[in-house]
């Protein structure tokens, strides 16, 4: 119906910098933290890189796939994190260094192969990434990560610095392999998204040979060989906590004072700086190694008469200090989530703060700032030209036609913005494919229709079962495949139906329509997201059919993400018609600027609407839904 | 030690990050131990937008706290005046003179309520728009804004080493186009009166 985009996103990966090796041995370079990890894994000699995309861990993977053909190694988008572990762990069996990288609630997704890994363990490298989003700047919660290695029983590891990214994410292959344990290295967004300079090691390309390691008592995880695994696993564990106390990236700092700070990633940077405001001199024990504990260094801290555990999140190494404090009858006071918040991210007054309550210090916060006009609120919106709005404003007429009032059961992705005014069509946003899995819950018990917006990338993610659930189990729900082509989101990474790969090479397409017409479901049709009309008739279309046969229905709407539309439209130098509001025959209804809310609408100073050329990108919906056909192709 | 916290606000697409990452670039060139950050919400697109920007020597951290900026680059009025708590009191204010309602938002104060808050005496206003249009390209915004910030003289660098970073991670007519809209903004408050 639509060209697809793999032309799009190839030229696009053709022109970015390759920040991440073209600087040699030295030489230093502003990174930011996801390079600097990208890097770190090449100046391990990795084979292989595997991610689904999420925020704030996508930079990682993004920036090997630039330099994978040039480089020589293997980098993909995986449909999901599970399937992204699982590659790496193959690539492990095979005697090969792998990374793998997603964000927290990935780490969940990835969570099933992720506990049998702790107890087979790996025989070439394997770091996971787990970026982690304390303040939940763009996720559904703000998990601590760190708590799944202890679950695992697999070591968490956790940089301080850009430039420790990088050099950590080196170490811990070695690591790796010398203890043959996978590590989850845990990142924030504030050290993800944070440039600062970097000095480079050396590249090393691997020049392994790939053989599989044959060992079917180790790799299968049948019952009588699982326990003898899981007392090998926390030996080693045992053995490796020996070992942290000299690891280099287990640092001590002397301080005047009788009370220590412990400290992890990136909160060791809001401590320095509050230490040096406070005008104190203590200790500082910076642990990148959160679990196992460095046992000798964690007894150090513990002969000081206080510590206090600055870290973000849970008490992760507080809970650690304690229980070794009361094994070891360390009179030691440990201070930690008591001082601190473990609601959301540290800086530098809250470490101050907490500080200084311990010290017993006098501490002043920051006036309050007193506002001096009003604000609007700025929430993020879909951009203009956007299909899923179309999508959202035709569903609603869909609705309106058939009488009903449907549950907008909504999934993880750009289209989530439906929450928001005016659309407000989201009654629930979940976890990744919870949309179709949720709904299915409320459809059983409902008595009007469940509508379940997912996106083309979220589909395959973990939209799929949930949608055989739908087909197996009899359940009437409406599934809007909301298709722009991309995971836009995430800055638009290719998916299995892309046509394209992570390296931008042409890949075959998994077309979304076969999928479910494969799974069994009998209404599937595929519309123009732009088409208002159109997607609205096929949604009633659709919801007569639930109604009537009480099985589930797919609606694919579909449009290529307009922001990639007109990116590739600039490159080429290409002129697109916008769209201009004739004043004369506008009667003001409000329909395009206050239902329709494309931003590139706006009221004007004498109260009419009008378009914002800059920001029109000729999409023209505008102009269809208008009823006074005020709306028009600018001339000229 | 933190040397100096600048903070660069405004909405999703206007280029904030390119400002920062430019200006990290240069700073770490002199030496400086720096930290740029970005936060921003769930879109691409259309959101509040802040980058943080500290350098130092030592440890600096990613985020600059209230009352600890020492410069604001404002793309966007209404942002500007946002992410005003975060200054000093003598803290410098580098303003683009552009108004973006949020879409659907009732109540947008006007133009003159937002500069009439931000610090009198400290805060310079330009259209850098305006003077990107002159310079070549309206995507040159971000870099007027730049040439601006950098003629304030709050920040240890002199314009040739911000154009030298320039010079390497831009080519032909796009490097030509930027050159010129930094120049613009630089000369704009080299010549121009405060607010």
């Amino acid at each position: 119906m639509f060209a697809r985009i793999g032309l799009i996103l190839s030229l696009d990966l053709k022109i970015v910098a390759k920040a991440v090796i073209s600087g040699g041995p030295g030489e230093r370079r502003l990174l930011l933290g996801n390079e600097a990890i990208a890097r770190g894994a090449l100046e391990a000699g990795i084979s292989a890189a595997t991610a689904y995309p999420g925020t704030p861990s996508t930079e990682i993977v993004e920036s090997l796939a630039e330099v994978a053909r040039d480089y020589g190694i293997y980098v993909e988008w995986s449909t999901n994190e599970k399937v992204a572990l699982e590659v790496g762990i193959g690539v492990s069996m095979m005697g090969l260094r792998a990374l793998v990288a997603m964000k927290h609630v990935g780490l969940n997704v990835a969570s099933d192969p992720l506990m049998s890994l702790g107890y087979t363990g790996v025989v070439g490298g394997l770091v996971i990434v787990s970026a982690d989003d304390p303040n939940a700047h763009s996720s559904q919660n703000e998990q601590d990560n760190r708590i799944y290695g202890i679950h695992a029983n697999i070591p968490v590891f956790e940089p301080s610095t850009v430039q420790e990214a990088k050099d950590l994410t080196r170490e811990l292959y070695e690591l790796s392999e010398k203890f043959r344990m996978s590590v989850i290295l845990r990142t924030t967004t504030r050290l993800a998204h944070s440039r600062s300079p970097v000095v480079f090691g050396e590249l090393v390309r691997h020049g392994r040979g790939a053989s599989f390691h044959r060992d079917p008592e180790r790799w299968a995880l049948l019952p009588p060989y699982n326990l003898v695994k899981h007392r090998e696993v926390l030996e080693r564990l045992e053995e490796l906590s020996k070992h942290l106390s000299d690891f280099k990236f287990n640092s001590v700092e002397e301080g005047e004072e009788d009370t220590a700070i412990v400290v992890s990633g990136v909160a060791y940077n809001y401590v320095k700086e509050a230490l040096e405001e406070l005008g104190v001199r203590l200790p500082v024990f910076k642990f990148a190694s959160v679990f196992p504990l460095p046992r000798g260094l964690a007894l150090k801290a513990l002969s000081y008469k206080q510590v206090v555990v600055v870290e973000e999140l849970e008490p992760v190494l507080e809970w650690q200090l304690k229980i070794l404090a009361y094994d070891e009858g360390m009179p030691a006071r440990i201070h930690g989530k008591d001082v601190l918040p473990r609601v959301g991210e540290l800086n530098k007054e809250i470490v101050k703060a907490g500080i200084s309550r311990i010290l017993g210090i006098p501490y002043e916060a920051p006036p309050a700032p007193v506002p001096l006009v009003e604000l609007p609120r700025r929430p993020p919106v879909l951009c203009p030209g956007c299909g899923h709005r179309s999508t959202y404003y035709a569903v609603k007429l869909a609705a309106q036609r058939a009488g009903v009032k449907p549950v907008y059961a909504n999934d993880i992705g750009c289209y989530t913005l439906g929450f928001y005014p005016p659309y407000q069509m989201a009654d629930f946003t979940w976890s990744m494919g919870s949309s179709i899995g949720i709904g299915l819950g409320i459809a059983r018990f409902g008595s009007e229709p469940v509508i379940a917006f997912i996106g083309d990338s979220t589909f395959f993610h973990a939209g799929i079962p949930a949608l055989i659930n739908a087909v197996y189990n009899k359940t009437p729900l409406l599934v809007i495949v909301m298709d722009n082509g991309v995971t836009a989101m995430t800055g638009h990474q290719p998916h299995p139906g892309s046509g394209v790969g992570a390296m931008g090479e042409q890949r075959p397409t998994v077309r979304i329509e076969d999928i479910a017409k494969a799974v069994g479901v009998r209404f599937v049709e595929t519309v123009d997201a732009y088409d208002v009309t159109a997607v609205r008739d096929s949604v009633q279309r659709a919801l007569k059919f639930l109604k009537e046969t009480g099985e589930p229905a797919v609606v694919i709407s579909r449009r290529p993400c307009a922001l990639l539309v007109l990116r590739e439209r600039r490159r080429r130098g290409e002129s697109f018609k916008r769209y201009t509001v004739v004043k004369e025959k506008c009667i003001n209804c409000g329909i395009c600027v206050d239902r329709f809310a494309c931003p590139a609408i706006v009221r004007d100073t004498d109260g009419k609407v009008a378009i914002l050329q800059d920001m029109c990108t000729g999409c023209g919906v505008c102009a269809a839904i208008c009823p006074a056909k005020a709306i028009q192709p600018k001339e000229g | 030690m933190v040397k100096r916290s600048v903070i660069i606000a405004g909405v999703g697409g206007q280029g904030l990050i390119t400002i920062g990452s430019i200006l990290g670039e240069a700073l770490a060139a002199r030496g400086y131990n720096v930290s740029v950050g970005e936060v921003h919400g769930l879109s691409q697109r259309g959101g509040s937008v802040v980058v943080f920007l500290k350098y130092g020597d030592g440890a600096v951290s990613p985020i600059v706290t209230q009352s600890e900026g020492d410069v604001l680059v404002g793309l966007e009025l209404i942002e500007a005046v946002r992410r005003l708590p975060l200054m000093k009191k003598d803290g410098v204010v580098v303003v683009n003179d552009f108004l973006l309602p949020p879409p659907g938002s009732k109540t947008v104060p006007a133009r003159d309520e937002l500069l009439a808050a931000l610090p009198r005496g400290n805060t310079y206003v330009l259209d850098a728009r305006e003077l990107a249009l002159r310079a070549g390209s309206d995507i040159a915004l971000n870099m007027v804004m730049l040439g601006a910030v950098v003629a304030t003289g709050v920040l240890d660098l002199e314009s040739s080493e911000v154009e030298g970073v320039l010079s390497k991670r831009f080519k032909g007519e796009f490097l030509k186009i930027n050159l010129q809209a930094l120049r613009l903004g630089y000369d704009s408050i080299k010549k121009g009166p405060k607010y």
